[in-house]
């Protein structure tokens, strides 16, 4: 601990007198920072209906399922998308809507279930937190509908629904609409993936190698985005 | 054991103070056929991958101004932004280390791997790690080090060296890699589609993270304003490691450090498209200190300098801390198009290497780096931060000149008399003709009937055995016009 704490000591000396003398000020620091060029696109241009519709190409285009369905039909879409599947043993967030849970299923709901057990699921129902279209991510920071991380990692199979309005354009729109820094944060784009071999793209290697995406329609708005 | 089953055949050395000059390490990937194939077929995709998706951004050139200034203004004020990291990092839970030089990281995560009574860690691929020589260390220690990431693994198991930043392995083909998996994971059968190979590391490793308690990773960003580490990746092995051991280690570069969380709307639209030519690769995680039922419950960051604050103290080679390891540069880097990554005997390869390694080595080893370039400036064209590589390069090579004019001896190498005696002629018109004249005489026993010179005797040898000369012409230029007036008149 002591020499750790004397390299500490080196460190930031050495740091300090390779660039400016004195420490700067809180205030000076921001300030600083505040004037830092930022002329890259920070909204989208889209209205709200081509954003989504390109977050939907964008995941289709990652070999992910999309569907649509409106607010009204999310647990007969999860129903559907279920029985396509051909699977039996799912696992769900512990704050997954209980509708959501389609009956006919075997369900595991994650109140802190061991890693061996969420491993003997073959698939997992989860909410997300937003989207952006540009580059097709699901971002989740695993809120309770959400689910621990361990959830959408072990089983072979991700459904995930998506409401539009949780859609932005662009990736500094999803940013903006953080109020606070999450404490964990998942950045999804397409399912998990390998190109080490000769550069051929094989998908799925250690994350889920299906990924389902329900998106529900936002019938409220209409047109523009945000 | 087969021939060409062991990728140690020839086993590269990547130990800067021990590896033999680019030139002479170049060889053996200049002999091989199928290597250089293997290195310009990846390269090759990845980079056509890259000028489409950049070309589709018409905001790149922006991107690359932020991303450029930003880790200015961190390196600028790097002192404070480390301090408000390992002040947010320790209130949410993690524990912050320190380590001045490689010897001291390796210690530190030894005693936290000694503490733990960990006898195995799974790895996430960490170039930081590879820098301070960690898994020999590990292993010599007792402690059984395992890669989770693909192309690490090959690497591992067929004990082989990366030729490159992010996709380590790309030098390695298919059949390569069968036969290792096969010999190793003890399936014969094995067929070289590369989906089966996938498959095969994919319950390789399925038992190993769930069994294994202990994890080492690296930092693509840190957080100050959060204490948040993120790390970027594609298969999946990034999150298990991540996610399922009770302890996690992260090895980060102190100057990996980003001001807030925000600030990722920059670094993530320009790496993947980079990197890779995503438009955001599969995985991205970032989490910060320990996140209670959720993830390891105890956390290390080690914060390494290992040479770091010295290039910071250097004007123009500042630039260099900057990398988001990206490996644009040697994607488009014609040298390391041809030689292949091995040639720098470094774990950072490509014109990224050339100027980070001899500094990393306080410019005691690796003088010959700075000179494997055409100082085409391509590199600097791709860098998502505008990292000036040339400019680098020059003051580097300058460096490397002062180094050997103040060794005794230099003054009987047959390149400075030559350069010496070049500068008093080029200095007077006279001699300059007279030189000319007799150059034109000299080397005109030489010359072909094609104009061209094939071969030198002695130290002019050195030139033509690996390329032609042009004849001199029968007049100068300036003898050209004289005729030329005299004529006209």
């Amino acid at each position: 601990m002591n020499r750790n704490r004397s390299s500490r000591q080196q460190i930031l000396e050495r740091v300090g007198a390779a660039t400016q003398a004195a420490a700067p000020a809180a205030a000076q620091l921001a300030e600083a920072y505040a004037e830092l060029p930022r002329e890259y696109r920070r909204r989208g241009a889209m209205g709200a209906e081509a954003h989504v519709a390109l977050m939907i190409e964008r995941l289709r285009e990652y070999d992910a399922e999309v569907v649509e369905c409106a607010p009204g039909e999310v647990a007969e879409a999860i129903a559907a998308q279920l029985a396509a599947s051909g699977k039996r043993k799912f696992v769900a967030p512990a704050g997954l809507p209980a509708r959501w849970m389609a009956p006919g299923f075997e369900w595991m709901v994650d109140n802190d279930l061991p890693a061996s057990a969420i491993e003997e699921a073959e698939g997992v129902v989860t909410a997300a937190f937003g989207g952006v279209a540009e580059s097709g991510t699901i971002v989740l920071h695993h809120g309770p509908a959400e689910g621990r991380r361990v959830l959408t990692l072990l089983p072979d199979w991700h459904l995930c629904v998506l409401g539009a309005s949780q859609v932005v354009e662009t990736l500094p729109e999803y940013f903006a609409r953080c109020e606070e820094a999450p404490q964990v944060v998942t950045w999804i784009s397409g399912p998990s993936a390998t190109a080490d071999i000769e550069m051929t793209r094989i998908k799925g290697v250690h994350g889920p190698r299906f990924l389902h995406v329900i998106v529900v329609r936002d019938e409220g708005r209409e047109g523009n985005s945000n | 054991m087969s021939e060409t089953a062991n990728l140690a055949g020839e086993r590269p050395v990547l130990d800067p103070a021990l590896a033999p000059p680019f030139p002479q390490a170049a060889l053996p990937v200049l002999r091989n056929p199928q290597l250089r194939k293997n290195v310009t077929h990846a390269i090759d995709v990845i980079q056509g991958k890259r000028a489409r998706l950049v070309a589709e951004k018409d905001d790149w050139q922006a991107l690359r101004a932020a991303g450029a200034a930003m880790k200015d203004h961190v390196l600028e004020n790097l002192g404070a932004y480390l301090e408000e990291f390992e002040a947010k990092c320790t209130a949410a839970g993690g524990q912050v280390h320190w380590a001045a030089d490689a010897g001291e990281a390796r210690a530190i995560i030894l005693d936290i791997l000694r503490a733990e009574q960990a006898r195995e860690v799974i790895k996430i691929k960490t170039m930081t790690s590879a820098e301070i020589q960690l898994n020999p260390f590990l292993e010599a220690a007792g402690v059984g080090v395992f890669e989770t990431d693909l192309a690490e693994i090959i690497l591992q198991l067929g004990e082989g060296e990366p030729s490159h930043i992010v996709v380590p392995a790309l030098h390695v083909n298919r059949s390569q890699v069968r036969e290792i998996f096969a010999r190793k994971m003890g399936l014969p059968e094995l067929s070289d589609d590369p989906k089966a190979l996938t498959a095969a590391a994919r319950s390789y490793l399925r038992r190993k993270f769930l069994t294994i308690p202990t994890a080492i990773g690296g930092a693509n960003f840190l957080i100050a304003e959060t204490g948040g580490v993120a790390v970027v990746e594609s298969e999946g092995n990034g999150r298990m490691c991540l996610t399922l051991p009770r302890t996690l280690i992260t090895l980060a570069g102190i100057e990996k450090v980003l001001p807030r969380f925000a600030d990722l709307e920059v670094m993530l639209q320009v790496l993947a498209r980079s990197a890779t030519g995503e438009r955001m690769n599969p995985y991205t995680s970032l989490w910060t200190g320990v996140k209670a039922g959720d993830g390891p419950e105890r956390f290390h960051v080690v914060l390494l300098d290992n040479g770091r604050s010295r290039i910071l103290a250097r004007h123009t080679e500042r630039q260099t801390l900057r990398c988001i390891r990206c490996a644009a540069c040697m994607n488009a880097c014609p040298v390391y198009r041809q030689t292949g990554g091995h040639a720098y005997g470094s774990v950072y390869p490509g014109p990224i290497g050339a100027i980070l390694t001899p500094q990393l080595e306080e410019m005691r080893h690796a003088q010959s780096l700075p000179y494997a370039s055409s100082l085409c400036g391509a590199c600097y064209e791709v860098c998502p931060v505008k990292i000036n590589i040339p400019e680098v390069l020059l003051e580097l090579r300058a460096q490397v000149v002062d180094q050997e004019r103040k060794q005794a001896g230099r003054i009987f190498d047959p390149m400075y008399i030559g350069l010496r005696i070049a500068n008093v002629i080029f200095a007077r018109a006279w001699l300059f003709h007279l030189a000319q004249r007799l150059g034109r005489m000299g080397l005109g026993l030489f010359t072909r009937k094609d104009g061209w010179i094939h071969a030198l005797p002695s130290v002019g040898a050195e030139w033509t055995q690996t390329r032609d000369l042009r004849g001199l012409p029968k007049q100068t230029f300036h003898e050209w016009w004289a005729a030329r007036q005299k004529e006209a008149r």
